[in-house]
């Protein structure tokens, strides 16, 4: 693709690394400032935490609602076809019951949404987080038993970890919650994004020839790899943001990211770590 | 190409493959005209799609694995006993119980009773949650609503804890108070010229067994026991009616919501137990053989008026409104199609050779079209979350084609046959590792019951498979031919 050069060979492979480096330390960083102040790394949505939405017709602004609201826990108002969706978190059953009658007062056209009970939410929450973790686990011993050599298979792995919470810090900056939709969108990006990696590793260390030459091959193949996704995901982005659509909205916002930093952490993550390592000896 | 080419083409097993489970898909899709005209598939569209409202019930119960040394039945017993509980074996190894308690709960019991909890799970076995699901089924497609569909949403071991209901055309406040209505059940005796006259309500049957074959005379019956005041009432209504002394003449009939579900005359023994004494165990025959058997498992369902076999809870719930189901549906179209178009216009700023990007194109297009064949052929209820899988697959399928195409014209070389098909099969490594990172890290989901992201992780899977194994495969044949000419 001629849009930029990747002149890899001009790099050493500390100068490669350090940028993601610094990424990757800002992002847990910012991720374990969450977990100790909220218990958790990313605000987790209404599924997960549990509470109630309903969707109002009006022509209030964000601000006049919320003051509306001042006496409930309303957490999130987004934007809908007609008006607004309110979330609120949990209730007990008198509060539940105040706040459907004020809602009738106050927004007669108006339609509960959804319901979920925080302990559900919670035993979801935990299975969501099981999932990610089972799903890097095995991610990580497919990678290991396939190159069966030990630097360039943490290379891979470390590059997905680094997608992953990179993708996590920018949702939580972004305000994207944690929700069904978001957590397949992790899923899909754990299993999507060490395609390139694995390209790079086996174009690196099982072909003949000259190492920038490899790379620079390599690159030339993975980088349409990932704008084929990114141009899949930017499509359902801008179609699904247009017509509120949020779950899709949500799952391609958290693709977008991942794969923009999955570009960064194959090309400077793993490529420098694997520069590194043929440098000094591997691969042969 | 000539039409030699193109012969030997579709002669090779790859490309025939394709073809046949393309033609196969648009079969199942089976895109036509409705009776009214309008355009529509056998393709199956989640809540998320359509309109309607979900219930997420969670099921009061718990599955324990567990040693004893005492004689089972007795261990059982004195279980049910000090619980106050229903505990139900479910095999050699594992106890249900019908009510909720934490482990901490159950432990001193267990031991106390000369037992040891080995494991501790919440939910119910797979019986029970099929018993479940068949109840919710009889009860919410009998209410007049349509389209209701009960998912058992189990996880390890086979234990369900959840179960999701699905209507269509209702919203949560109506769905909630479908799932929780009771049925309405009566019991009533003919009098005469098939005049009936009540004898109890559903209200006056403490328990409902399960059904049992009677080992005389061969036939199914359903055991149930009616409270003191409904024996009587059964007692006054047979002795003034004259059911004791002629049984025949004087059914005994069950009506559940209006319909019949039961008539049969008292047996001998019983009406001549009946002239004296009051009596509470009372079965239901329903006759022999197969019919036999189900009529006897649907009247236990009756019986129960809906009554679920274990307590439950809503622990969530959603509308989805006409007007958002449309638009998520045709977002999600309009997704798809603007996907594909705008993959194909990096493929082609790429290549700048029609003969590549269109083979690329068309490749990915067909294994859209076979998984949703397939999807068609499971009946697989497609939500949003599939869709975005969907188009994911469709964003990394074309990856892995360049990949091939990348691969086989290394230096800008049209290799020769040999080189090429050793070229073709390094691509192919380089895509089975991917595609296996790809599902194992949706197994995992595979196996947890997190509501609807279990049929995601499936089609990933799929769309990964089909990928691997048929798509990729034949474009690399497609691909030869073209370049070789």
């Amino acid at each position: 693709m001629g849009l930029f050069n990747y002149n890899i060979e001009k790099y050493s492979p500390k100068q490669l690394v350090i940028i993601p480096l610094v990424l990757l330390a800002l992002s847990l960083i910012l991720l374990s400032v969450n977990m100790l102040t909220t218990g958790f790394p990313l605000t987790p949505g209404l599924e997960f935490s549990g509470g109630y939405s309903y969707s109002i017709n009006t022509t209030q602004s964000d601000d006049q609602i919320r003051a509306a609201f001042t006496g409930y826990p309303l957490v999130n108002v987004k934007p809908a076809s007609n008006g607004k969706l309110l979330e609120f978190g949990p209730l007990d059953e008198t509060k539940r019951a105040s706040l459907d009658s004020f809602i009738n007062q106050s927004y007669p056209q108006h339609q509960p949404l959804s319901f979920n009970e925080p302990t559900f939410g919670k035993s979801n929450q935990s299975l969501a987080v099981l999932a990610l973790i089972f799903s890097f686990i095995g991610m990580s011993i497919v990678v290991f038993v396939s190159f069966r050599t030990f630097i360039p298979s943490v290379a891979v792995v470390l590059s997905a970890f680094a997608d992953i919470v990179m993708t996590a810090a920018a949702m939580s900056i972004l305000g994207i919650q944690l929700s069904l939709g978001t957590t397949a969108a992790l899923l899909m990006l754990i299993g999507y994004s060490v395609d390139s990696d694995i390209l790079l590793t086996t174009r690196v260390l099982k072909r003949q020839g000259k190492l920038n030459d490899k790379l620079t091959g390599a690159f030339h193949t993975g980088i349409i790899m990932t704008s084929t996704t990114l141009a899949a995901a930017t499509a359902m982005f801008i179609v699904s943001w247009y017509f509120h659509v949020d779950i899709l909205w949500e799952i391609s916002a958290v693709l977008l990211i991942g794969l923009v930093a999955d570009i960064l952490n194959t090309w400077l993550t793993n490529a420098g770590i694997l520069k590194w390592y043929v440098l000094n000896g591997g691969g042969k | 190409m000539t039409p030699g080419n193109l012969k030997n083409l579709i002669k090779d097993w790859r490309v025939a493959t394709l073809i046949v489970l393309l033609v196969l898909s648009v079969v199942a899709i089976y895109p036509h005209f409705d009776n009214k005209g309008n355009f529509t598939t056998n393709l199956q569209y989640g809540l998320d799609l359509q309109n309607g409202a979900f219930i997420q019930l969670k099921l009061n119960a718990e599955v324990i694995g567990y040693t004893t040394n005492q004689p089972v039945n007795e261990f059982v017993a004195n279980l049910s006993k000090s619980l106050d509980a229903e505990v139900i074996q479910v095999d050699a190894n594992h106890l249900e119980i019908r009510k909720s308690f934490t482990q901490a709960e159950l432990d001193p019991i267990f031991s106390s009773s000369g037992g040891k909890i080995v494991s501790y799970q919440q939910g119910v076995s797979k019986t029970t949650a099929d018993l479940a699901k068949q109840i919710l089924d009889n009860k919410l497609n009998t209410g007049g609503t349509q389209d209701v569909k009960v998912i058992i949403q189990s996880g390890i071991g086979n234990v369900a804890q959840y179960i999701r209901v699905e209507m269509a055309g209702v919203d949560m406040n109506q769905a909630q108070e479908l799932v929780g209505k009771q049925g309405k059940f009566e019991i009533r005796i003919v009098t005469t010229n098939n005049q009936t006259d009540h004898i109890v309500f559903g209200d006056s049957i403490s328990s409902v067994g399960n059904e049992e074959k009677d080992l005389q005379s061969g036939s199914y019956n359903v055991p149930f026991t009616l409270s003191e005041s409904g024996a009587k009432a059964l007692q006054d209504a047979v002795i003034k009616y004259g059911a004791t002394t002629d049984p025949t003449n004087h059914n005994l009939v069950m009506i559940l919501d209006n319909v019949t579900v039961f008539s049969g005359p008292l047996a001998s023994n019983l009406a001549s137990e009946l002239r004296t004494t009051p009596v509470r165990a009372m079965q239901a025959s329903t006759g022999i053989g197969d019919s036999g058997l189900q009529q006897a498992k649907d009247l236990a369902i009756h019986l129960r008026a809906g009554a679920l076999p274990v307590g439950v809870q809503i622990v969530g719930s959603e509308t989805i409104n006409p007007e958002q189901g449309a638009k998520n549906k045709a977002v999600s179209l309009i997704a798809g199609i603007l996907a594909l178009i705008t993959v194909g216009f990096v493929i082609y700023y790429r290549y700048r050779e029609p003969g590549i990007v269109l083979p690329m194109v068309l490749i990915n297009a067909s294994e859209m079209i076979i998984l949703l064949g397939f999807m068609a052929a499971i009946r697989f209820q497609m939500d949003l979350p599939t869709i975005a899988g969907l188009i994911a697959v469709l964003g990394t399928g074309i990856d892995q084609l360049v990949v091939i195409t990348d691969e086989i014209l290394h230096e800008g070389k049209v290799p020769s046959p040999n080189i090429y098909l050793k070229r073709l099969a390094r691509a192919l490594m380089i895509i089975v590792t991917a595609a296996a990172t790809v599902v194992i890290a949706m197994v995992p989901l595979m196996l947890m019951p997190l509501t609807t992201l279990q049929g995601f992780a499936l089609i990933t899977i799929l769309g990964v498979l089909v990928g691997v194994i048929v798509t990729r495969p034949a474009y690399g044949r497609i691909i030869m031919q073209v370049l070789s000419k």
